[in-house]
C-alpha cells in the first residue's frame, strides 16, 4: 500500500474510535483521529485533531488538513453520542434532544462525508457507517431499548446514505458500508450501566474492539460495496457471503 | 372497529396530494380535522372540508419549525379538547447526491431532514403527551415510502413465505427477475431515504412507549402515487401510460382509514407497504415478533433463528 494514503476517523479519542484509528496506522495508513474530547491528542501512532463533527467549518478543516498529508483513503464516520430521550420529556428538552443526537450522528456524518468525498473521486477509498445493529430489520429491528426514538432514528437514516452513495459513487471506485455492531466493550456501552460497570452477564459475551476493527479491515479489503455488515454478540465476527441485491442493507 | 365519527385528527401536509386526500377520507368519515401546510391555499381546504360537515381548522406553517407545531397543537387542543389521531404527512423530495458543495447540503439537510423527519419527530412528540393525558388511547401514523422496506414489518416475513404478496412484485426498483423489491430509490435520494429511514426508530421507538396508553404507531411506506411529490418527479408532465400505472390516492387513504377502524388492539408498529402493481388493499397485519417486547437489552443477542 501507498505510504501516501490517508484514513480519517471522526470521535477517535476513545472507544471504537480510538481502535479503529490505532488499527488503521498499524495497516499503514496515515490516520486523521479527531475528537471534541482533547484526549485525542494524546493518542499514539495518529494526527490527532481537536474538532467537532457537528460543526462544518471544524468538518471542513480537519478534511483540509488530511488532504494535505496526502491522499484520502478511507474515512470512518465513527463519531456518535446516544442519550435516553424518552416520549413524556418537556418540549425544550425534546428540542434539545434532537440538536444533541441528530447533529452529530446525522448531520456529523453527512458533512464529513460531503467534504471528504470532493478529494476523494480521483483515486477511490472507502467510507465507512458505523451504525447499530438495531437497524438490520432481518436480524433485529425493533429491539432498540425503551426511550431511544432519536437514536435509533439516527441510525436508521445512515442506511439511506449507505445505500444511495453507494450506488452514485460506485464509478469513482468509492466503496461505502456500514457496520452494524452490538455490544461492544466500549466507554458508551459501559456508560449505559450503575459504576460504568458491564453487569455480569454482559461482560462475558460483549465483543472487543480489537475484533471489529479487524472487521473494518476486511471490509476495506473485500472491496464490497453498498452492505451492512452486522456484528453480534455470542456469534463469530465474518463479513458473511454477498446477500442478493435485496438484502444488501437489510441483512 | 371503531367507529372514527366525532374523533379529532390532524393533518400535516394536507394542501395538496396524499396529505389532502387523507383529509377528505377522514372528513368522510366525521373526523374534525386540524389541518395545516406550507403552502397558503391550505384555506381553501378548510372550507372544502368544512362543506362535507366537519370541524375543521387550518394553518399556514412549515413544520420543521417548533415553535409553528407546539403552538398548531396547541391551538388544536383548545379548539377541539382532544386529539384522537395524528397523521404525519407533510414531506418533501429534492434532489441531493454524494458529491453535492456543502452549501447545497446545508439546505437540503434543513429543507428535507427537517420536514420529513423533524417535522414527524415534533408533531408526534407534540402530541403524544396531550394523548397520554387524555386517556383515551389514539393513534399515530407516519408517512414514508416504499424505499425503506423490502417487505412490511418484519423484513424476513417475506423471505421463503410463498403467501407473502411482496414475492414477485415485478416492479421494484432494479428488481430484476422478481423477488422482493430491494431498498432505495435511487443515487440522487440519499437525503429523501435517510429521512425515511429514519421513522422506523420513531415507529418502534413510539410504539413501544404507547402501547400501555392504547395509542398504536404505524407507518405508510407509499410506493408511486399520483400525487404533487410525484408529479414533481417527472417535471408535472408524467406520460400517460406512466400515470396509468401509479396508485390513487383516495385508494391509499382507504387503508389508512382501515388501519384506523382496527382501533386498540389493531396492528401496531407496523409499515404497511404500497406496492404499484398491486391492488391497493389492506393487507392481514404482520405477526408482531418481538417488536414491543419489553424484555429487550442493550446490545443482548440475536433475537432470531
Amino acid at each position: 500500500m501507498s505510504d501516501n494514503n490517508v484514513a480519517i476517523v471522526s470521535g477517535a479519542a476513545r472507544g471504537m474510535g480510538k481502535s479503529f484509528s490505532e488499527r488503521l496506522s498499524a495497516e499503514g495508513y496515515k490516520v486523521v483521529a479527531f475528537d471534541m474530547d482533547e484526549t485525542v491528542l494524546k493518542n499514539k501512532g495518529v494526527h490527532g485533531l481537536v474538532a467537532d463533527v457537528s460543526k462544518v467549518d471544524q468538518v471542513e478543516a480537519v478534511v483540509r488538513e488530511a488532504n494535505e498529508l496526502g491522499v484520502i483513503k478511507v474515512v470512518v464516520n465513527n463519531a456518535g453520542t446516544w442519550r435516553r430521550t424518552p416520549v413524556e420529556s418537556s418540549w425544550e428538552q425534546a428540542i434539545r434532544d434532537w440538536d444533541y443526537i441528530m447533529d452529530t450522528n446525522l448531520k456529523g456524518v453527512l458533512m464529513l462525508s460531503r467534504a471528504s468525498i470532493a478529494h476523494m473521486k480521483a483515486a477511490g477509498g472507502d467510507i465507512i457507517n458505523v451504525s447499530s445493529y438495531y437497524v438490520l430489520p432481518a436480524k433485529s429491528a425493533g429491539t432498540n431499548p425503551p426511550d431511544t426514538d432519536l437514536y435509533n432514528a439516527s441510525k436508521w437514516a445512515l442506511n439511506g446514505f449507505t445505500d444511495a452513495w453507494a450506488k452514485y459513487l460506485d464509478e469513482y471506485g468509492i466503496r461505502v458500508n456500514g457496520m452494524c455492531m452490538g455490544a461492544v466493550d466500549t466507554p458508551m456501552l459501559r456508560g449505559l450501566y450503575p459504576d460504568n460497570k458491564l453487569p455480569d452477564e454482559m461482560a462475558s459475551v460483549v465483543m472487543n474492539a480489537d475484533d471489529i476493527s479487524q472487521q473494518l479491515i476486511d471490509i476495506i479489503d473485500s472491496g464490497r460495496t453498498g452492505e451492512n455488515f452486522g456484528a453480534w454478540v455470542g456469534e463469530q465476527i465474518s463479513l458473511g457471503d454477498r446477500l442478493p441485491l435485496h438484502r444488501r442493507i437489510t441483512g | 372497529m371503531t367507529e372514527l365519527k366525532d374523533k379529532t385528527a390532524i393533518v400535516t401536509g394536507a394542501a395538496v396530494g396524499l396529505g389532502n386526500a387523507y383529509a377528505k377520507a377522514l372528513a368522510k368519515e366525521g373526523v374534525n380535522l386540524a389541518v395545516c401546510d406550507i403552502r397558503p391555499e391550505i384555506d381553501q381546504v378548510k372550507d372544502e372540508l368544512a362543506e362535507m360537515g366537519v370541524s375543521c381548522i387550518a394553518s399556514t406553517g412549515n413544520v420543521s419549525d417548533p415553535d409553528f407545531v407546539k403552538h398548531f397543537v396547541d391551538v388544536t387542543k383548545s379548539k377541539f379538547g382532544q386529539i384522537d389521531i395524528l397523521i404525519n404527512n407533510a414531506g418533501v423530495w429534492g434532489a441531493s447526491v454524494a458529491d453535492d458543495d456543502m452549501e447545497k447540503t446545508l439546505e437540503d439537510y434543513e429543507n428535507i431532514v427537517g420536514t420529513n423527519l423533524k417535522g414527524e419527530f415534533l408533531f408526534g412528540r407534540a402530541v403524544i403527551p396531550l394523548m397520554i393525558d387524555q386517556g383515551k388511547g389514539g393513534d399515530i401514523i407516519n408517512v414514508a415510502t416504499d424505499h425503506m422496506v423490502t417487505c412490511g414489518t418484519p423484513y424476513y416475513y417475506c423471505e421463503g413465505n410463498s403467501e407473502c404478496p411482496h414475492q414477485d412484485d415485478p416492479h421494484g426498483i432494479g428488481n430484476v427477475g422478481g423477488g422482493p423489491r430491494p431498498t432505495g430509490g435511487g443515487d440522487a435520494m440519499d437525503l429523501y431515504d435517510a429521512s425515511k429511514w429514519a421513522l422506523n426508530g420513531l415507529l418502534y421507538g413510539w410504539a413501544k412507549a404507547l402501547k400501555d396508553h392504547r395509542i398504536r404507531v404505524n407507518a405508510l411506506c407509499m410506493g408511486a402515487t399520483d400525487s404533487y411529490m410525484l408529479r414533481s418527479f417527472h417535471e408535472f408532465n408524467p406520460s400517460d401510460e406512466e400515470v396509468s400505472q401509479w396508485m390513487r390516492a383516495e385508494d391509499n387513504a382507504k387503508v389508512m382509514i382501515g388501519i384506523l377502524k382496527e382501533g386498540v388492539g389493531g396492528r401496531n408498529a407496523q409499515n404497511h407497504q404500497f406496492c404499484m402493481g398491486r391492488e391497493v388493499v389492506l393487507e392481514s397485519p404482520r405477526p408482531q415478533i418481538y417488536v414491543l417486547e419489553d424484555d429487550v437489552k442493550i446490545g443482548g443477542q440475536s433475537h432470531v433463528g
